[in-house]
C-alpha cells in the first residue's frame, strides 16, 4: 500500500497538470508544477533517499506521458527531492504543516526548475538571469501558492 | 561512523539517479526510447481525455468548433491567394511549385499539452487510425502551431511551434529573404540574417518553399523588430507567432504529402535516422 498512494496521487496531478494548468499559465508559460510539488511533499516526509527516488520515478514517468525531453524532469525532480529531503524530521511534522513548508518548496522548485531550463535551453543562448526569473523564481511562486493546501492537512490526515 | 555512511549512501543515490538521468537525455531521438514514449502518452492520454472531457463545458460548442475549421481553411487560402498574387506581381514562374492548394485538415482535441519551462509539447486525440503520421503540420485558425512527431493508434504527439527543438525554414512574405526560424523561449527568432536583409517590422513569416518539413505559405508570425549584432554584420530577427497552441483546444492537421523525390533523396532531415 506504501506505493500505491504515491501512485494514485501521481497520476491525478499529472493528468491536472497536462490538462488544467496549461488554462492557468500566465506570461507565455509561467505555470505551477504539482507534480514538482508532490515531490517535495515527500522529500520532507521521508528524507533524501526517498525524495530523491520519488522524484527520479515521477520525472522518468511525467517525461514519458508528457512527451516531454526525457531526462529533463527526471533530472529536475531528483534534485527537488533531494533538497526537499534535508528538512526531513523523523518523528516530527514540524516542516511539513507548516509555513515552513511553503519556503521549502519555494527553494526546491526555484532550484529545480531553473535546472531544468538549463537543461531545456541548452541549444539556445539565453540570458541565465532571464532565464533564472521567468523560468525558476516566477513558476515557483507559481507553485508555492499550490502547495498552500498542506497547511491544512493534519499529521493524521497525512497524504500516505 | 553509521551516521557518515548513511549520509554517503544518501549522495551516492543522488548522483546515480542524477547520473542515469542526464545519461538518458541524448537518446531522447533513439527509437527504442521513442517507441517506450508512444506507448506512455498512448495510454496517460486516455485518462488526460477523460479530465478533458470533464472540462467540456468550458471547451467551444460544435458549432464553433466547425466554424474555427472553416477559418483554419480560409486563413490557409487567404495566405496562398495572397502568395500567389505577390508572385505575380513579381512575375516569377511557378514551374516547380509544390501543389498546395489541396489542403485537408483532420480536427483533432488537444487532450494533454505541456508548456512548463516554456518548452511546448500536446497530445491531440487523432492516431494512426485517422490516417495522421509522422511529420505532418499542425495548424490552428491563425497559423502554423507545431508537428507531428509521435503517433500511436489512437493519439498523437505534437512538438509544438513554442518548442526549442523545432526549427522552421521561413521566408519573408514581402522581400523574400529566407532564415530558419526557432523558439528562444519568449519568441521565435530567426538568426543569423544579414544586416542589410529587407526585413521589416509587420511583414509576415511564411514556411518557405526550401522547407523539406513543412509546405510552403503557412502563416508563422509577423516581424517585430530586427536586433543587428555588435559587429553589425548579422542580426536577429524577432517574430511573434500568429500560433497560440497551448490556449487552443482543437487544433488542426494538415494531411500533407510530402515529395516522395526529396524524401528519396534523403533530404527531410527530419525524417532522416
Amino acid at each position: 500500500m506504501r506505493f500505491v498512494w504515491p501512485l494514485i496521487w501521481f497520476v491525478v496531478l499529472a493528468a491536472l497538470q497536462l490538462t488544467v494548468v496549461p488554462m492557468i499559465s500566465i506570461g507565455g508559460g509561467i505555470e505551477p508544477n504539482l507534480v514538482l510539488a508532490l515531490t517535495v511533499f515527500y522529500g520532507v516526509r521521508y528524507g533524501k533517499i526517498t525524495g530523491s527516488v520519488t522524484g527520479f520515478l515521477f520525472g522518468f514517468v511525467f517525461d514519458l506521458i508528457s512527451g516531454g525531453l526525457l531526462g529533463s524532469s527526471m533530472f529536475a525532480f531528483t534534485i527537488a527531492g533531494f533538497i526537499a529531503g534535508y528538512y526531513f524530521k523523523e518523528d516530527d511534522f514540524a516542516n511539513l504543516y507548516s509555513f515552513n513548508f511553503l519556503f521549502i518548496l519555494l527553494y526546491a522548485a526555484t532550484v529545480s526548475l531553473f535546472i531544468y531550463a538549463l537543461i531545456v535551453y541548452s541549444n539556445i543562448n539565453t540570458n541565465i538571469v532571464t532565464l533564472f526569473f521567468e523560468r525558476g523564481i516566477l513558476p515557483a511562486i507559481y507553485t508555492t501558492i499550490f502547495g498552500l493546501p498542506v497547511l491544512f492537512l493534519k499529521p493524521k490526515d497525512v497524504i500516505r | 561512523m553509521s551516521k557518515n555512511f548513511f549520509e554517503l549512501k544518501e549522495y551516492l543515490v543522488l548522483a546515480v539517479l542524477l547520473i542515469v538521468s542526464l545519461a538518458l537525455l541524448p537518446f531522447n531521438e533513439n527509437p527504442q526510447v521513442k517507441n517506450l514514449r508512444t506507448y506512455a502518452f498512448g495510454y496517460f492520454a486516455f485518462v488526460t481525455e477523460s479530465v478533458s472531457e470533464i472540462l467540456d463545458v468550458l471547451q467551444p460548442s460544435e458549432k464553433l468548433k466547425k466554424e474555427k475549421k472553416i477559418n483554419g481553411k480560409l486563413n490557409l487560402q487567404v495566405n496562398l491567394l495572397r502568395e500567389y498574387g505577390l508572385e505575380n506581381i513579381q512575375l516569377k514562374k511557378m514551374l516547380q511549385y509544390y501543389d498546395t492548394s489541396k489542403y485537408s485538415l483532420v480536427t483533432a482535441k488537444v487532450v494533454s499539452r505541456l508548456f512548463g519551462g516554456g518548452n511546448g509539447n500536446l497530445i491531440l486525440n487523432r492516431g494512426k487510425k485517422d490516417g495522421i503520421e509522422t511529420a505532418m503540420p499542425v495548424v490552428d485558425e491563425f497559423g502554423l502551431a507545431g508537428i507531428v512527431t509521435d503517433v500511436s493508434n489512437d493519439f498523437a504527439l505534437v512538438r509544438s511551434i513554442r518548442n526549442s527543438n523545432l526549427k522552421v525554414a521561413v521566408v519573408d512574405q514581402r522581400s523574400r529573404v529566407n532564415g530558419v526560424a526557432e523558439w528562444n523561449g519568449s519568441g521565435l527568432v530567426i538568426k543569423n540574417i544579414p544586416a542589410s536583409a529587407d526585413i521589416q517590422p509587420g511583414d509576415r513569416i511564411i514556411t518557405s518553399e526550401f522547407s523539406t518539413i513543412f509546405p510552403p505559405t503557412i502563416p508563422v508570425g509577423i516581424v517585430v523588430r530586427k536586433e543587428i549584432n555588435v559587429n553589425g554584420l548579422l542580426g536577429n530577427v524577432l517574430v511573434k507567432p500568429f500560433s497560440f497552441p497551448s490556449k487552443e483546444n482543437f487544433l488542426f492537421v494538415v494531411k500533407y504529402i510530402r515529395n516522395e523525390q526529396i524524401d528519396s533523396l534523403k533530404l527531410n532531415l527530419f525524417l532522416r535516422k
